[in-house]
Formats: C-alpha cells, structure tokens, sequence
C-alpha cells in the first residue's frame, strides 16, 4: 500500500499529434530550402538561391524559437509547481 | 528520480518515433507525386517517366479539322524574306540583312557581350555538324549505311516483339544522345510537301508516299514507302548555360548545338536500324514536322510558345525524328496539366521582346500567317515579328524558351515538386508564376560571366 505522503504530482505537457506532425513538416521544409539554395548557386540562379537562403534561416529561427519559448514555459510550469 | 526518467524516455522515444513517421509519410507522399515508376508509360522502355505526367488518348492540344493538310515545307526565313519584300519593297530583305551583317562586325570590334568574336564563332563552330547535314544526303542519307546490313552479314534481320524492339531502339537513341525518345505511328499529313532546295536557284523536291520498298532521293523527288508506319520521335536537350545568355551569339550557340546533336542523333540511330535489317530515314527539321509526331509519342504537350513543351526540359529541346518500317508498339501522348498552366501564365508572352507570341486566354483555329499550318487548334504566333526581332538583335532569341518556367535545371527538387503539384491542382499555377517571378527565373544571365566559369557545365534540362 502507498502512504499518501509519498505521493506528489509532476504535470506532464503531451505535446499533440499536430505538433510532430508539424515538425516533421518543418524539418523537411528546411531539408527542401537548403537544397533550393545549394542547387540555385550551381544553377547560378543567384536571387532564388539568397530567396532560399533567407527563407530557410527564418524557417530555421522560427523553429529554434519555438523549441526555446515551449522549454522556458515548462520550466517556469515546473517552478510554480515546487512546493 | 531513477524511477520517474524510465517513464519519461519512453515517451521521448514515442515522440521520436512519431516524428519520424511524420517526416516518413511526408517523404512517401512526396517520392509518390514526384517518383518515377507508375508514370506515362513508354512502351517497352527501359526508363519511365515520373508518376506526374499521365497518359491520354489524344495529346491535350492541337486537335485537328478538314483544313489540316500537309504543310510546304517552306523555310521560314524564306517565308520572311517573302514577306518583308511583298511589304517594304524590293530591297528590304537585303538592306536589312546588310545593316545587320554592319552591326555584327560592329560589335565585334566593340567587343559587345554576348557577340564578341569568341561569342559569335562559339555558335559557328557549334553548327559545324549540323551544317553537312542536308535532307536525304550525306550524315541524312536515306539510304547510306556504315554498317555492315544482315543481308551483307549473311544474316537474319534482327526479329523481337514490338515491346522488345521499342526498348532496344529507345536504348540505342539514348546512347547517341536523345534525353526522350518516344515511339508514334507515321501520319501522313504531318509529312511536309516538299524539300527545300539547298541553293536558290534550284527547285523544291517534292516528297511522295510510295509503296516502294526502300526510301529513294531522285533529282526530282524524295520517295518515302509507305511500309514505313513507325516514328521514332526524340527530343534533344539544349544548354541551359547558353540559352540563359539569350538574346546574344551565345544563346544562339544553344541552337546550333542542338541541331548538331540532332543530326548526329538520327543519322547514329538510322545506320543503327539499318544494322538491324530495316529502313531508316533520318530527319532533323526537314521532310516532316517534328511537333505532332513528338506530341503523339507522348514527348511533351503543345504550349502558349505553339512549341513542344515537355515535363523534363520544358521548350528548351530541339525536336528531330527517324521514319523507320521496323515495327514498334507505340507510345500514347501524355498530359501533364501544361495546357491548363499555359491559360494562366503567359510568361512567355510577356517576355517576348517582339510581341510575337499570343495572349489569347484559349487556343484557337485562327493562324496568324503563311508560316502558321491551319486546321489545328493551337496559340498562334507571329513568326514575321519573331524574324524581324532576329534582324534587329543579330541574334535567334531564343528569349521564349528562357522564359517559361519549365525551364528549369535538374539540380533543386523543388522544381520537380511544384511541376508535380501543377499537373494535379490547376487552382495553384497563378501563385507558381508569381513565384517564378520573384524567384528571378528566366532573366538573361551575364553573358561575360560564361567565359569566366571554371567550367562549363554543360547544364542541361
């Protein structure tokens, strides 16, 4: 049998489906950018491959953002937590 | 603790996994639209195009009515010479082409990119192969072969099912040089009416449909037999390098090395179904007309240019042909939702410095000159404006074929995937011509800068 008092409550954020589903999205979109741009230069297709370029760092910033923002909020989640 | 991470590893590795997958079903889905394997079928071949281009009864544009006849087969720039003298009088044909033999020599001296010296005799030299080949003659012999035929071996004429024998001629026309080859049943109609003499002061040969047994070139006439009911329709790639450097001596290069390749081609793959115990008549733009016969073997589809434009290489092909009686299954015209994109685009239209090409929303039966054959449906242009711009640059354009956005290399994968989503979502070809736009697709590139690249890569398609 459990002591009540050895009991203690941990929150579990379950990221949805949506989310790897997204991030799979994501990363094969940065894949496919990259690739763009590499291939423009040897194509010597300057301005798509700076286009490809541009948009595959955005891609990339928005991403890490969101990696960073969703860990900070779990963390700050975890604190509030502490007894 | 120790016990809390087990639980939590494991729902990382599920999240993992899931990750994967996605990415994994992404990557299924993509390799399903843009793969090769279930695409437009080309019997008996050893490739196969990719799942995108489908296979049609009748090729999506170019129908034809009871106007359709037989063409003349008249050059077009003798066409334009007719014109522009019927138009601005005795003379002008040859004044204009002085003024533009002055200007050549001009820029040479000038050292103008795009027709410096080295420019302009890049495209001499990349003529060199296709300018010994004349209509019925020499590398075009229709007759000629440098192999040793079976009969002169001893030996039976080569004998395979059709599926068989279209593979091994479509093998052969790859090893010579053709990047699509497809196999169409002979049409008449398509066969023009005559050659054109190779000097002015003689006459045009007509071409006749015999049922003789093998092709003959007399002093009066080209014979073809009429037991000759296979086309071997090919479409040769031009360098995109050059054709980027368009309207200039360079891009002209593009051309003529085209041709050349065209003529080595067919006459390769002609001595080749010689070999094999059949008739063979090797032909580049003459004796027939290459788009029909490259639309019914399922090479490309008929564009806003009144051009074959095919999935791999767009317009920027040289199209040429090989009449043969060895018998072929045949292929079947294909659709890859070009048609559709053409109504939409018009970039071609726009970019054409001489305004020669149509704007009509939908093709039509109306010609637009003698240059034009009626009685099929197409976007017809207008070829005198075409010359004239030819006249006035000193060059063959070529900004057309630059433009269109199926103009592509073969290195980035998304230009695979957006011609893949095009041929099944019309709804999305605006939004794939605005994005060609800012993309900066089709402008001419820096014609110096072709010199100076450490090598040439020959970029193609």
């Amino acid at each position: 049998m459990t002591n009540d008092d050895d009991l203690f409550t941990i929150t579990m954020r379950k990221r949805p489906w949506w989310f790897w589903f997204l991030a799979g999205v994501w990363l094969q979109l940065e894949v496919v950018l990259v690739q763009t741009a590499l291939a423009s230069v040897r194509e010597s297709e300057y301005r798509a491959a700076t286009i490809s370029w541009i948009a595959a760092a955005v891609l990339a910033a928005a991403g890490v953002f969101g990696w960073l923002r969703r860990g900070q909020s779990r963390r700050l989640g975890e604190s509030n937590e502490q007894p | 603790m120790e016990e809390l991470r087990k639980p939590i590893g494991r729902r990382s590795l599920l999240k993992a996994g899931g990750f994967v997958a996605a990415s994994g079903a992404l990557g299924a889905v993509w390799a399903l639209v843009t793969g090769t394997g279930g695409g437009a079928s080309t019997s008996g071949s050893v490739r196969r195009r990719a799942r995108w281009i489908k296979t049609v009864v009748r090729p999506t544009l170019g129908e034809t009515n009871a106007d359709y006849k037989r063409f003349s087969g008249k050059d077009i720039f003798a066409i334009y010479m007719q014109l522009k003298t019927q138009r601005d009088g005795a003379g002008s044909f040859e004044a204009e082409q002085a003024s533009k033999a002055k200007r050549l020599v001009e820029w040479i001296n000038e050292r103008k990119p795009g027709f410096s010296l080295p420019d302009q005799q890049l495209s001499e030299g990349a003529w060199t192969v296709m300018r010994s080949a004349r209509p019925g003659t020499g590398l075009l012999s229709w007759t000629r072969s440098s192999a040793r035929t079976p009969t002169e071996l001893s030996a039976p004429r080569y004998a395979a099912s059709p599926e068989e024998m279209a593979s091994t001629v479509k093998a052969a026309a790859r090893l010579y040089g053709a990047r699509l080859v497809g196999i169409a049943p002979m049409n008449e109609s398509y066969v023009n009416l005559q050659v054109p003499p190779e000097d002015e002061k003689e006459k045009d040969k007509d071409i006749v449909i015999e049922d003789v047994d093998v092709p003959a070139v007399t002093d009066t006439k080209f014979v073809i037999p009429r037991k000759m009911k296979w086309v071997v329709a090919i479409a040769i790639p031009m360098d995109l390098d050059l054709l980027s450097r368009s309207p200039t001596a360079l891009g002209d290069a593009a051309s003529a090395l085209g041709y050349s390749h065209s003529a080595f081609v067919v006459s390769s793959l002609a001595v080749f179904i010689r070999g094999l115990g059949y008739e063979a008549i090797p032909c580049v733009n003459d004796t027939a007309q290459s788009i029909p016969f490259a639309l019914d073997a399922g090479i490309g589809e008929l564009s806003r240019l009144n051009k074959l434009v095919t999935p791999e290489f767009g317009p920027a092909v040289r199209l040429c042909k090989v009449f043969t009686d060895l018998p072929m299954a045949y292929d079947k015209p294909v659709d890859f939702g070009l048609v559709k994109f053409c109504k939409t685009c018009k970039k071609c239209a726009e970019a054409c410095p001489s305004r020669a090409l149509s704007f009509d929303d939908e093709p039509s039966f109306k010609t637009k000159g003698p240059w034009n054959n009626p009685g099929h449906k197409a976007w017809f242009e207008d070829s005198y404006k075409c010359f004239q711009y030819w006249q006035k640059s000193g060059s063959a354009c070529g900004v057309c074929l630059a433009s269109c956005p199926y103009t592509k290399g073969d290195q980035a994968w998304i230009h695979e995937a957006v011609k893949a989503t095009a041929s099944i979502a019309p709804a999305a070809d605006g939004v794939f011509r605005i994005m060609d736009n800012a993309f900066g697709y089709g402008k001419q590139h820096d014609p110096e800068q072709w010199w100076t690249k450490d090598q040439p890569s020959g970029r193609r398609g």
